[in-house]
């Protein structure tokens, strides 16, 4: 059983769930079945698929890389997390798709570690310029990435093209990677990074290298993702794009998190860029 | 690699040109060749690809894409162990092939001893790919290589090191029976001389043997995927 974190989800599940009676009398004098109590449980479960980051710091040598990180991102949702260079984020989002441990603190998908492998059936993640066996096609990687999953993740041909269309490199599928472009590589990246029909999308960077017609196209990947239900977190350094894609940013630096709330609360009548810099500078200045 | 594989089968086809150099034991020089030129080759395949092994995937990075999937650490240790394992058995198969052809177009017949001495080579590889994957978890190809050579070269005398512990005191004595344990005896699948002499090991000798193997590359793979487990990417 998950741990509630509220005390009125706890309140709700004592109230609901002490009993298999068929109908239950609840505080407010009304009678519930256990159909529709079934139904709030689902609801409730629901509302609790989400990240959630606990207090997570990461020390490597003298220098700690995230400092007591505490973020809790909605199922659905888009979530920006910004910050200068050396800031935390790539090591914060290598926690977040488990292939590195925090010394302190903890990460929850729908209420477990990302260290356990089941639970990384349901993430998808790109890496800041992915790096791939460079002597497979691009079809034959997608493939590999494939077969790392169970039995039922598992694509015919012509779903893996189905993603690699959708991804804009379908042209490119018999194509050694060794010879992909930049932008090729960011695409294959992210086609490898929804190859599972993941919940929960990391993307380090996605953006970076993109001609201007290859940014509008993942921007509107993005966006369809996020219309199939699907929560994302993407580092990124084009502010522009964050501001438009994201419900919610996080803004990291030196390791510890200045701000995280909805992109309009942050700006403030500037735009994201300024008032960026604005926050980052008044740190280093103080 | 391809290019040390066609090397070694070029030699291969020529040991019998080798063997023709001498005085009437063709059969004799064909087979102590072509057995020691089958382990050579595959030791130096073995060497260059397993020294880097783990070491480029960290490298190049392609790691996050595998460990960010359901993928066990332990899984990533004995993928690459039984993927490399099964391209040296591949390379053998088609080198000890020709080798037998070859042996048999000299009047030598079916050479099911030299087979026996071929699967015994293998088990040896098996423990020197798990020390390779062990090596290349923490350090660069060219260190890793170089420890195997050593261990290669210190495990296939350790039985002159345990009798010379047998003749000495002292600390030099554990010292020597430290390393005679810690070490792989790699000695015990070399039966390529009494191959070529016509003898046989018995079977209970060669179960042992490939039981002994089977549990050293076990436990060193298993050291492995601690050490990669603990490691930071």
């Amino acid at each position: 059983m998950r741990n509630f974190s509220t005390d009125k989800d706890r309140s709700i599940f004592s109230t609901y769930y002490s009993t298999e009676e068929p109908n239950i009398k609840v505080p407010n004098g009304s009678s519930v079945s256990l159909r529709a109590r079934h139904c709030i449980l689902g609801q409730i479960l629901y509302n609790f698929s989400m990240l959630e980051i606990k207090n997570i710091s990461k020390t490597y040598g003298d220098q700690k890389a995230v400092n007591d990180l505490s973020l809790s991102i909605e199922k659905g949702s888009v979530f920006g997390f910004l910050g200068p260079n050396g800031a935390g984020k790539t090591t914060t989002i290598k926690i977040l798709t488990g292939i590195n441990s925090p010394d302190e603190g903890r990460v929850e998908i729908d209420g477990h570690s990302p260290e356990i492998s089941s639970v990384r059936e349901k993430i998808g993640f790109k890496p800041e310029e992915p790096h791939f066996y460079e002597y497979l096609t691009g079809l034959e990687f997608m493939k590999f990435a494939g077969n790392l999953f169970e039995q039922s993740y598992k694509k015919t041909d012509d779903e893996y093209l189905e993603i690699m269309k959708s991804a804009g490199i379908y042209d490119a599928r018999n194509k050694i990677v060794k010879n992909y472009s930049k932008g090729m590589r960011q695409r294959l990246g992210f086609a490898q990074a929804t190859i599972n029909d993941p919940e929960y999308i990391f993307l380090d960077e996605p953006l970076e290298g993109l001609d201007p017609i290859g940014r509008r196209e993942l921007k509107d990947m993005v966006v369809r993702l996020k219309s199939q239900g699907k929560t994302m977190f993407f580092n990124s350094h084009i502010l522009s794009d964050v501001e438009i894609l994201c419900d919610k940013i996080g803004v990291i630096h030196q390791g510890k998190l200045i701000y995280t709330g909805s992109v309009p609360e942050f700006c403030r009548g500037k735009n994201l860029e300024d008032r960026f810099v604005d926050e980052i500078e008044k740190i280093n200045n103080s | 690699m391809y290019g040390i594989l066609v090397f070694s089968l070029l030699f291969l086809f020529s040991i019998t040109v080798i063997g023709s150099l001498s005085l009437g034991e063709d059969l004799f020089v064909i087979r102590s060749f072509g057995l020691a030129g089958i382990y050579l080759f595959g030791l130096i395949i073995a060497l260059f690809t397993g020294a880097s092994l783990m070491y480029k995937e960290v490298e190049l990075k392609t790691i996050y894409i595998i460990l960010s999937k359901p993928v066990k650490d332990s899984e990533v240790i004995l993928g690459k162990f039984f993927g490399l394992l099964a391209s040296i058995a591949s390379i053998m198969v088609l080198m000890g092939l020709i080798y037998l052809s070859v042996v048999w177009l000299n009047g030598g017949g079916f050479d099911s001893g030299s087979i026996l001495a071929i699967i015994l080579q293998l088990f040896e590889f098996s423990i020197l790919i798990s020390i390779l994957i062990l090596f290349s978890t923490f350090s660069a190809p060219i260190a890793s290589t170089i420890y195997t050579i050593v261990i290669v070269y210190s495990g296939h005398l350790l039985t002159l090191m345990l009798n010379y512990a047998a003749n000495t005191g002292g600390f030099q004595k554990y010292m020597a029976l430290g390393v005679y344990y810690l070490f792989p005896n790699l000695e015990k699948f070399n039966i390529r001389n009494l191959v070529v002499h016509n003898s046989v090991i018995t079977q209970t000798e060669f179960l042992l043997t490939a039981g002994y193997a089977i549990i050293y590359t076990s436990l060193v793979l298993f050291l492995a995927h601690i050490i990669f487990q603990k490691k930071e990417f």
